[in-house]
């Protein structure tokens, strides 16, 4: 029914879905209801310090429920635009259902466009979200298991381990260090509760000022799975650790993927886009730069995980800002937010 | 003497002001506006199926219908196609995936309107608009016989004016017809154009004459023939704004070599010159897709369009100052001086 639906609308009322051609009608009578995302709504959001906040939303039934460690796009309508951020569910599974909800936990950009106005966000309101996405998830079979937590990537451990005082199959040696500015580490409570019910965890509180870098407490770990959640920094000290150390790395970075540069610096390209011919430089993405030439384009998150600004690469080559993979010269979807032009490109956005 | 930048800098600075103040009333705005189009369209291929009961019934969905097809293809359609939506971000009312209930496939609009007309406004040789290639509507032109009876062509593109639009570029890039002209780059193959004309005519003709009809089954000759009043209504109605926006008689032509290195100011100059407005009331600014704002779409395409209004006045007040004719007028005026420019270079 549905692909009859969604072929009737491709051919006779021009719209990739039925849903898409009757949104603003549906919107009328279900508040938020957007062709390609759930709905949730807020339940409560509340300050854990002054620049983290606890958002809880509760999902549409028909969400898919996450497994501990995946996250989610968050998309508000502000002021008429439709922003989405990624962020980690901050919650088991069983709690969503039981209670009906899941938590974000989220570190407050200041200069930011969508973080700055959860804590604005009224109960009730109604906010869109992603189905959940991701594959950073607790190895199952793990005999000894490290995590490292660098600010707000707190939240997927957390969701990891609170599912497992629920339902701990493959009891397991878990050590957790939380590395954290000053004052600023949030949710001992719960972490304290989880060492409780979970004998064989223990979790550390660490400043970078008190305590040094990660290195000196995970080479205490070898032929360990290290799962790593934290800015691009951290991340690349432990996987550096983790050649010596013989140990197997499982990562999520969020924030501003870093930026590969070119080995012969910075280039210009010639950008192909309908019958448009620009400049493009190798040193910032593609989405960057089309946006700054006010080329229209949809976009999200900005760090590769949504998908919302991909598009038809018809020739050239770009870089995959994340791992720095060269892609192949023929026709493939690319992610212009993640995308470096390593060539002249033709593009079909 | 004309003072360009000091034009320049005035009209960017309404320009910049009205984007700077985008926002959730311009998105509910157009949300609204596709809500009235769908409930106008439905409502519309509903009464035209339901005139066995009473023949009104199918006068008033016709002209539901027409009015549905009107709204889509000038207040969301044309707007939406220009990017004046795509700040909002939105996965359907942007101007890349927006396609309209029109025989003319969007991504041909996009570069035959939105790059050629919109940039080479009124520029001979290089604005095809400028007569559609049929007409000859100011002395630029040689005269030819065929001139004399081009009132009769101007009706008859009116009446098909879908498909005129449709096939403009192919005629541009004289793809079955007439020898290549030498000043246009090919960004499409001729083989992707004319596979684009015919499977967007093809899905259009398909939808209102064979899919529809077949529906209401018994009554088919009254949907088929309600539909296809509907979409001359739409024809009429859009050749007629459009006519009256660019071929008033006031309406100047320009020259090639004159537009070379234009400064904006200049370009913003051509654009005042090249376009007319048209008075009216809120329904009648809606339904000609605020073409009734020619001057003001044609100075700043990608503004929302419900924003012309607002700043109608500011561009008055401008054009005052910098003593350019603000070329406005009753529907009835303008569309008189149409049909004189019309017949006046019908003769040599």
């Amino acid at each position: 029914m549905s692909s009859i639906l969604t072929t009737l609308s491709n051919a006779f009322f021009h719209h990739a879905s039925w849903k898409g051609y009757w949104e603003p009608v549906v919107q009328r009578f279900v508040p938020a209801w957007r062709d390609g995302l759930y709905r949730a709504q807020v339940k409560d959001v509340s300050m854990l310090n002054k620049n983290t906040t606890a958002l809880t939303l509760a999902p549409d039934k028909q969400w898919p429920v996450h497994i501990g460690g995946q996250h989610i796009g968050l998309t508000l309508e502000i002021n008429g635009r439709l922003i989405t951020r990624v962020f980690t569910v901050a919650s088991d599974p069983l709690t969503l259902k039981q209670t009906g909800t899941i938590r974000l936990i989220t570190r407050i950009k200041h200069d930011g466009l969508l973080t700055p106005l959860i804590p604005a966000l009224e109960n009730e309101q109604w906010v869109n979200i992603s189905a959940p996405q991701g594959a950073f998830t607790l190895p199952r079979h793990s005999k000894s298991t490290v995590m490292i937590a660098g600010g707000s990537g707190i939240t997927p451990f957390i969701a990891m381990l609170k599912a497992l005082t629920i339902d701990n199959a493959n009891p397991r040696a878990i050590t957790l260090y939380y590395f954290a500015k000053e004052n600023e580490h949030v949710l001992h409570d719960e972490l304290a509760l989880i060492a409780k019910t979970l004998p064989s965890f223990s979790y550390h509180l660490l400043t970078r000022a008190c305590h040094g870098d990660a290195e000196h407490y995970l080479t205490q770990h070898p032929n360990a799975d290290w799962l790593v959640c934290g800015p691009a920094p951290l991340y690349r000290q432990v996987v550096d650790v983790a050649e010596i150390a013989n140990s197997d790395v499982y990562s999520e970075h969020f924030g501003a993927p870093p930026m590969l540069t070119s080995n012969t610096d910075s280039d210009t390209f010639e950008l192909r886009h309908n019958t448009k011919v620009l400049e493009v430089s190798s040193e910032q993405t593609l989405l960057t730069q089309l946006q700054a030439k006010d080329i229209p384009v949809n976009y999200g998150c900005g760090i590769g995980i949504c998908h919302q600004c991909q598009c038809v690469k018809k020739k050239g080559i770009v870089k995959d800002t994340r791992t720095g993979a060269l892609s192949d010269s023929a026709e493939q979807l690319i992610q212009l937010c993640v995308s470096q032009p390593m060539s002249d490109l033709e593009l079909e956005i | 003497m004309m003072n360009y930048d000091k034009l320049a800098t005035q009209l960017d600075a309404v320009k910049h002001d009205v984007k700077q103040s985008l926002g959730q009333r311009d998105a509910d705005y157009i949300r609204r506006v596709i809500l009235a189009q769908r409930l106008c369209e439905w409502s519309g291929r509903i009464l035209i199926m339901l005139g066995f009961i009473q023949p009104l019934l199918w006068v008033i969905g016709v002209l539901s219908l027409a009015v549905a097809k009107i709204i889509d293809n000038m207040e969301i359609g044309h707007n939406v196609m220009h990017g004046q939506y795509d700040w909002m971000n939105d996965k359907h009312i942007n101007s890349r995936r927006y396609e309209w209930d029109i025989a003319c496939d969007g991504s041909s609009w996009n570069r035959v309107h939105n790059y050629e007309h919109h940039t080479y406004t009124n520029i001979i040789g290089k604005d095809r608009d400028f007569g559609y290639g049929l007409l000859r509507l100011s002395n630029d032109f040689r005269w030819r016989v065929k001139n004399l009876w081009q009132f009769a062509t101007y009706i008859v593109l009116s009446v098909l004016f879908q498909w005129g639009v449709s096939y403009h570029e192919m005629a541009a890039e004289r793809v079955f017809f007439g020898k290549k002209k030498e000043n246009r780059k090919n960004t499409m193959t001729h083989s992707e154009l004319k596979r684009r004309f015919f499977s967007k005519g093809a899905r259009q003709v398909v939808k209102d004459y064979v899919l529809f009809p077949l529906l209401a089954g018994p009554l088919f000759l009254w949907v088929l023939a309600g539909n296809l009043i509907a979409n001359l209504l739409r024809n009429l109605w859009t050749s007629t704004i459009i006519f009256c926006g660019h071929f008033t008689g006031d309406v100047q032509t320009f020259k090639q070599e004159d537009c070379e290195n234009e400064t904006q100011g200049q370009w913003y100059y051509r654009q005042a010159l090249g376009s007319s407005n048209i008075e009216g009331g809120n329904l009648f600014h809606v339904l000609t897709g605020h073409l009734s704002f020619q001057i003001e779409h044609h100075l700043f395409p990608d503004i929302p369009a419900k924003r012309y209004r607002e700043i109608a006045p500011k561009v008055k007040a401008i054009f005052k100052e910098h003593n350019i004719h603000y070329n406005t007028g009753s529907f009835a005026r303008q569309y008189a001086s149409v049909v004189k420019r019309i017949l006046r270079f019908s003769l040599p």
